[in-house]
């Protein structure tokens, strides 16, 4: 009698485990999930938003810059190249930076200079030239699941996450590698910390205050703190989101004196 | 022995421990921050006003003498039309000392233009007063062919900040861009005979008192280097060739190059107004910046102008005394001329410097021809709106030789600027 209650539970077992599609026990696919993470840090159309950064040092609010930024997916190889417009404070106002793959340009209107610059060469107070524009992590980065865990997101909520590796995958990656955080449940990035090549921790950023915007739940905050002085904090704040066509005369160098902000 | 591993993997789990606890708290104290209000503007107009004070030590008069100046900066540009927008730049600088036989108070309309470009802007068109700038080394550049006579005022020995003063050239400008090439094409027509000493005047006749031409293409040859070729023609001087390029070479390194040739007389010839036959010369830059951390950029120069005078010939030139040579370097100074056969220059700027705000600039140009040098400092403290700078500035050489010359030996200047818009 005991022996075939046995073997009807372990046939139902077996029958049940069946019915379950083999894709719920496939390990999670590392590059979707970073995909789907960049799908909602960054619109599919090319796009315009407010960046306002504001500057901490020990807590204490030491500055604040308001950038402008106009940003689209490249044909070739589907990384985002950007234009970044200066608007605040006035005496960098008009000022423009333009990134496109390796190419980092800056120019000046006083001096009417266009200069190009080192990836190194830091434009903005606390935060570096990469933070400010948009990156497909995708397309520079090779992901792996390190674990699922429980980490505390940038509202200080406890959320179940998983936790990727990155490798830098493209020759003009800005960090070595990165572990991200991404939300189990709806794919949002909710953390990331960033490494130079020597393995130093470059910097923490938490992705926070989602709302919807352009079609999708996004951040509109990312709390960036320094690796080597984590006193040192930008708060960057995303606003007035928008799609904008950006025309390819806008990525050429030679088109900066003329740029002319709507 | 096991004790021991015990107590050091104990003490290792314990620091990390303490780290992680750190770090976690620095992340939550951080959390705690919020941002900036969003401040909405369109940041298309600019205008400053700026004061200086200070005091110079005279070469060929005894002891300090004061020196200062008040300067109103304004700029901006305004859509007229959806494909059609104007654009005014325009600086007054009241100086003391003023230059001699110039007015105390001098205006320089630095740019007033329309343009007009397509809308996806691959097609502008600029007719008026505009500022086009070739080149990209920092200390003199062989590729701006409409440098000369632009600058009424020398505020400064900053070739970075002299860049902010300078006239633009009155031209009709067409430019085409086409993915990573660009082509221009600028005709600037004789407008006037000779540059104006008066301060109120546009000063037509310093940037067009004779026809030029030039056309430029420009294109990415790799996604790290770019070039520029360029081919300048003016009435009554003939055709000259120019390239510039620029290159990544590392994630911290940038080389630059530019250079030029054509058929001139010499520069020593122009001073002097003399008539000599042309020689066809050549003009170079070439350098690199170099930042070794984000926040420091320094640069390195050499520079070569083959229509200036070598050793043998600023030696021979001597013989005419500083007269002389004091007319052959205003001269170059007009013309934004190197005027010593080969120099080096270096440059470098310091975000931040041991405090928040803090920046330093300094410059050094050396005359390789008798190795007289001229030093600059900056230190540069910035609020949202105001800006208080102290400046250092040293010229020293043999007398006789290019910084020897100089009227002032060296003069410290208190700076202030304030933004109004």
């Amino acid at each position: 009698m005991k022996l075939k209650f046995f073997c009807a539970i372990a046939w139902a077992t077996i029958a049940c485990i069946a019915c379950i599609p083999p894709s719920a026990f496939a390990a999670p696919d590392a590059q979707r999930i970073l995909a789907a993470s960049d799908a909602i840090r960054n619109p599919g159309q090319p796009f315009t938003v407010a960046v306002t950064l504001t500057e901490y040092q020990g807590g204490k609010q030491v500055d604040t810059s308001t950038l402008k930024t106009y940003s689209r997916a490249q044909e070739r190889g589907g990384q985002f190249a950007s234009l970044v417009r200066f608007v605040l404070p006035a005496r960098d106002a008009g000022k423009l930076m333009l990134k496109n793959g390796s190419d980092l340009w800056f120019f000046d209107p006083s001096t009417k200079a266009t200069v190009r610059l080192s990836p190194q060469q830091r434009l903005m107070g606390q935060a570096s030239n990469g933070d400010v524009v948009t990156v497909n992590l995708a397309r520079d980065y090779q992901a792996t699941v390190v674990a699922e865990e429980d980490v505390q997101d940038g509202e200080r909520r406890t959320r179940k996450s998983y936790k990727l590796g990155l490798k830098a995958s493209a020759a003009d990656a800005t960090y070595a590698s990165i572990e991200l955080w991404v939300d189990a449940e709806n794919d949002r990035p909710l953390k990331a910390r960033f490494f130079a090549e020597s393995g130093r921790l470059l910097k923490t950023a938490y992705y926070r205050r989602f709302e919807p915007h352009l079609g999708a739940e996004r951040p509109t905050e990312t709390v960036i703190i320094d690796g080597l002085a984590p006193q040192s904090v930008t708060v960057m704040r995303f606003s007035d989101y928008a799609l904008r066509p950006v025309p390819d005369a806008w990525l050429n160098p030679d088109y900066l004196p003329r740029f002319q902000p709507e | 022995m096991v004790p021991r591993v015990l107590i050091s993997l104990a003490v290792s789990a314990m620091l990390h421990a303490v780290a992680a606890r750190a770090a976690d708290d620095s992340d939550a104290d951080a959390l705690a921050l919020t941002s900036a209000p969003v401040e909405s503007t369109q940041g298309t107009t600019r205008f400053f006003i700026e004061g200086a004070l200070g005091r110079a030590d005279q070469r060929y008069q005894p002891g300090w003498r004061n020196i200062g100046r008040v300067s109103l900066d304004l700029s901006g540009s305004f859509r007229l039309a959806p494909e059609w927008r104007a654009v005014i730049s325009d600086r007054l600088d009241a100086l003391h000392p003023s230059d001699p036989g110039a007015d105390a108070t001098v205006n320089s309309l630095r740019e007033a233009y329309v343009s007009w470009q397509q809308g996806s802007g691959a097609t502008l068109v600029d007719l008026g007063r505009v500022n086009l700038r070739y080149g990209p080394a920092y200390g003199y550049n062989p590729t701006d062919f409409f440098r000369d006579n632009t600058l009424r005022t020398m505020t400064t020995v900053n070739p970075l900040a002299l860049r902010e003063n300078r006239l633009g050239t009155f031209v009709l400008r067409g430019q085409q861009l086409w993915g990573d090439t660009g082509v221009s094409l600028a005709y600037a027509p004789k407008l006037a005979s000779r540059a104006s000493a008066e301060g109120a005047s546009i000063d037509a006749g310093a940037t067009n008192n004779r026809s030029r031409a030039l056309v430029t293409l420009s294109t990415r040859l790799t996604e790290r280097i770019s070039s520029q070729f360029l081919v300048y023609d003016e009435s009554g001087l003939g055709p000259q060739i120019g390239a510039s390029t620029t290159a990544l070479l590392t994630d911290a390194i940038v080389a630059f190059a530019e250079g030029s040739r054509g058929r001139e007389p010499e520069l020593l010839t122009r001073a002097l107004k003399a008539s000599e036959p042309r020689h066809a010369r050549n003009r170079f830059v070439g350098g690199v910046t170099v930042t070794p951390f984000p926040r420091l950029s320094l640069t390195g120069e050499y520079q070569y102008n083959g229509f200036a005078l070598d050793k043998a010939g600023w030696a021979a030139a001597s013989v005419g005394g500083p007269a002389a040579l004091g007319a052959y370097l205003l001269e170059a100074q007009r013309r934004q001329e190197l005027a010593s056969r080969q120099a080096w220059f270096a440059y470098a700027t310091l975000k931040d410097a041991g405090t928040k705000n803090l920046d330093l600039t300094a410059l050094l140009r050396v005359d390789a021809n008798n190795h007289s040098r001229l030093g600059w400092l900056e230190l540069r403290y910035h609020w949202a709106r105001t800006d208080v700078a102290l400046q250092l500035q040293q010229q020293s050489g043999r007398q006789l030789s290019e910084y020897g010359l100089a009227p002032y030996r060296r003069s410290v200047q208190l700076i202030a600027s304030h933004h109004l818009d």
